[in-house]
């Protein structure tokens, strides 16, 4: 007798992931321009509303968010990150999203339990 | 008859991570100032040697490491990361570093492996 069990539940789904982050993100500073003491606010609600939007999920994962909040003023930034992990159940997704004065990049680290 | 397991190999020490952090990152953009077209070679290099380092070490855990290096010029940056894991085995370190022409910011974060 062969069991054949579907992956979908234990893998990370990174078009599902986007969609949460990108609401996160549009909810928190849509329309608002860069503001230096509201931005802790800003980056709290954002990763706290976007990791329990993924813990709700209700997936057997372990999630690490982090979020880069830059204000537009020429500077250059540049980010890299390396994964130590399994290739078969783990994955991560990054989302970029400006506006005229704010740059923001939020990435989620998926791994699997 | 009790069998009592050290917890020294199962959890995630933040100081020695940093250590590995700042030793590649001085070795890698040490007594240099920001050059558009190395920056990302420079960042891909910090995140490699961390890894490559920490992964020698042997400890059962998965790694995620996060670098960031951004320009002097008056902006305004600001990080923030969330966690959602098991606080007894898993952890993380952030190491700022800076000269005088960039910044640059590594992040690693540790999750234990279920054995």
């Amino acid at each position: 007798m062969d069991e054949d069990q579907s992956t979908e539940e234990t893998t990370f789904v990174v078009d599902e992931i986007t969609t949460v982050i990108k609401e996160a993100v549009e909810s928190t500073i849509g329309n608002h321009s860069y503001q230096h003491n509201k931005i802790n606010q800003w980056m709290s609600n954002i990763v706290e509303s976007s990791l329990s939007q993924l813990t709700k999920l209700g997936k057997p994962f372990k999630y690490i968010v982090t979020c880069i909040i830059l204000q537009k003023n020429g500077a250059g930034l540049h980010t890299a990150s390396s994964c130590f992990w399994d290739n078969t159940t783990d994955g991560s997704c990054t989302v970029r999203w400006e506006n005229k004065t704010i740059y923001c990049i939020v990435s989620v680290f998926g791994l699997a339990i | 008859m009790e069998e009592y397991h050290s917890g020294d190999e199962m959890s995630f020490s933040p100081d020695e991570a940093s250590n590995v952090v700042k030793e590649c990152i001085e070795g890698i953009i040490g007594g240099v100032d920001y050059s558009q077209n190395k920056v990302n070679q420079w960042t891909a290099s910090i995140v490699e040697h961390t890894l490559t380092q920490l992964v020698k070490q042997g400890k059962p855990f998965k790694y995620i490491v996060n670098c960031a290096v951004m320009q002097k010029s008056g902006a305004g940056l600001h990080t923030a990361n969330s966690c959602y894991w098991d606080t007894t085995t898993d952890g993380s370190c952030t190491v700022r570093w800076e000269n005088r022409t960039m910044y640059c910011v590594v992040s690693v974060f540790a999750v234990a492996i279920a054995l």
